[in-house]
């Protein structure tokens, strides 16, 4: 079962066009100029990422920022780096002497791209600025700066690492995007939002009960998340900037596992309301339910394609939970997961070809993909330590998840070709419940 | 050699046609048929699935502890009604014959295994497990609710089976 996919798409950038930027760029973006390489899928650009300057002392200092920087691009998937900090010093300390680049000496390290930049931080603006070289032609790609409000400086240098992506693959990076989560911190279940890379963690939900499962509105407008009132169990919505929840649905029974259309404009629901947990379409109001599906087996933790077109969830009519797909507006289920007898938890990836998952394997939860159209299955996890709740990146590479070990759950983020799982979380407390704003 | 290809091509041709024809694309679909299935878990009675069961739930009803139920449990990953707990369930529905007005909430809980979300709707199952016997003992649809608190709220926090039993179980709450 544990197969590698080689899709033949490869990761392409071209040259268009010569552009120097100044150091201090113009608002307007510049025509863009990409490498000349041409990379097979799974080789990695390799990067030298040169110090950053900055002034000394400064409330965010270029350490921090080139941090950043580096685990963007790391994370992307796209990209290796020079290691050696003592060439990387040395060389950038030699060019900033002799007040030009040494492409020659540069390229010794094997680097194909070289990166620099600046930090500059006053009391009202943070800003960075970065400048990217193509080494093997021995000019410059791009270079822009980007500023903020210092306390956001986060925000701006993920924009950096985003348009590097873009420039050097052609890909849109999602260093900018974020994750909600639950958390029992405070003592109860509660929801929260991080930046992806496990920064900024703050608290939305005041709610002092069980908030569980949220899920993104499109665009980070807003959050759904079931939670318990008195002896109900609801659905409400609330802003990532926090504030007074509005609540959506108060069936009897079950309100559970709100899943927000790609458009924004619906919800996917298991609701119990006539006396079995079903599927069930609603406005994004929580009003107008529809009901999917009539079996009398468990239908639960529905979730939309990326078209909304079709619908995956987890039905026991076969005697196990096992994943189906079927249209959105209903009509007879499709099976997907043929192998183990537990198999829960669909996320459909924005790229529409993988529903990532849970398998109970050799007694330990485990994450897999499953080809909708080929129904070929991939694991992607090992290990002990049950995993749990995958949701997808906005490029249908990367996964965020949760992992229980030794008496906590983590949140992890995992690159489906890499497999090499990142822990974003730590400290007291579990995380868990993840999903990936999109 | 050319002949074979053209062969080849134009079946292959044919072929591509035949499937377009027969339509591999997605038809456009009204509200869902009801689907008989079979080897599902269990056989229930009381609620017909081809009827819309709805019920309604006030909001400022308060349901309140009471000790003189006991708890019903059920087997690891099952919801079926054992028949050790079913004079638990006969006593309850007794209770409500005698005492008209009030109203009924079963909460539905797992143990710790199994992902949180699929405990989620096991519970639920067993708590509605529970409604469809009492109102096949003749207690009325709207007079009994359903919470499940999936894994959320177990008795026992241990990861024993000891504990792991205790905390598959439906418990039963009345309205004040």
């Amino acid at each position: 079962m544990f197969l590698r996919r080689v899709p033949a798409r490869t990761v392409f950038v071209s040259a268009l066009s010569l552009v120097l930027l100044a150091a201090f760029a113009s608002p307007a973006p510049a025509p863009e100029v990409r490498l000349s390489i041409s990379k097979a899928f799974g080789e990695k650009v390799m990067i030298a990422l040169a110090p950053f300057e900055a002034d000394e002392g400064g409330v965010v200092d270029a350490e921090e920022v080139l941090g950043v920087i580096a685990f963007d691009l790391k994370a992307s998937g796209y990209f290796s780096f020079v290691e050696n900090r003592q060439f990387l010093d040395e060389l950038e300390a030699d060019d900033r002497a002799s007040g030009r680049i040494d492409f020659q000496e540069w390229m010794t390290l094997g680097g194909e791209v070289l990166i620099k930049g600046a930090v500059t931080v006053t009391p009202n603006e943070f800003s960075v600025e970065g400048r990217v070289y193509d080494l093997g032609q021995g000019r410059p790609i791009f270079g822009r700066r980007y500023s903020g409000p210092v306390d956001d400086w986060r925000a701006a240098v993920h924009d950096l690492s985003d348009d590097i992506v873009r420039q050097l693959t052609g890909e849109a990076g999602f260093a900018g995007s974020k994750i909600a989560y639950v958390s029992n911190v405070t003592g109860t279940k509660e929801i929260y939002i991080m930046d992806y890379d496990g920064a900024n963690r703050r608290r939305i939900t005041r709610d002092s009960s069980i908030a569980m499962y949220p899920d993104w509105f499109p665009d980070e407008t807003g959050i759904v998340y079931t939670r318990y009132r008195g002896r109900r169990q609801e659905t409400y919505r609330v802003s990532p900037s926090g504030g007074e929840p509005v609540r959506l649905t108060s069936f009897p029974g079950l309100n559970a596992f709100a899943a927000v259309s790609p458009r924004g404009n619906e919800l996917l629901m298991s609701l119990s309301r006539d006396g079995n947990p079903e599927i069930y379409r609603l406005t994004a109001a929580g009003g107008d339910p529809r009901r999917l599906t009539y079996s009398r087996s468990t239908e639960s933790s529905p979730c939309w394609s990326p078209d909304g077109r079709r619908v995956a969830f987890v039905s026991d009519r076969s005697g196990s939970p096992q994943i189906y797909v079927m249209s959105a507006t209903g009509g007879n289920p499709e099976r997907i997961t043929y192998q183990g007898t537990y198999n829960t938890s669909p996320d459909w990836s924005p790229r529409g070809d993988l529903v990532a998952y849970i398998t109970r394997h050799e007694g330990i939860f485990q994450i897999c993909t499953v080809d909708v159209s080929t129904k070929e299955v991939v694991r992607l996890t090992t290990g002990s330590g049950h995993k749990e709740d995958p949701s997808w990146a906005p490029d249908g590479r990367h996964l965020v998840y949760t992992q229980k070990q030794g008496g906590k759950s983590d949140l992890y983020l995992l690159d489906i070709y890499d497999l090499e799982p990142v822990r974003l979380t730590s400290g007291t407390g579990d995380y868990l419940s993840p999903a990936w704003s999109q | 050699m050319r002949k074979m290809i053209v062969l080849v091509l134009g079946g292959l041709i044919i072929a591509g046609f035949a499937l377009g024809i027969t339509g591999c694309g997605s038809k456009e679909e009204v509200m869902a048929e009801p689907v008989d299935d079979t080897g599902i878990i269990e056989e229930t009675e009381a609620i017909s699935h081809g009827d819309v069961e709805l019920y309604d739930q006030p909001e400022d009803i308060v349901y309140i502890e009471t000790h003189q139920f006991g708890e019903i449990h059920f087997d690891f990953d099952q919801y079926r009604i054992r028949p050790v707990d079913e004079a638990v369930l006969e006593d309850a529905a007794g209770w409500l014959k005698d005492n008209a007005g009030v109203r009924m909430l079963i909460e539905g809980h797992c143990d710790e295994r199994g992902t949180n979300e699929y405990n989620m709707a096991l519970g639920e199952q067993r708590a509605l497990a529970a409604r469809r016997y009492l109102i096949g003992l003749g207690i009325a649809a709207e007079r009994i609710s359903t919470i499940s608190y999936g894994e959320e709220r177990p008795l026992d926090p241990r990861s024993t089976e000891d504990a792991w039993g205790k905390n598959r179980r439906g418990h039963f709450v009345i309205s004040e």
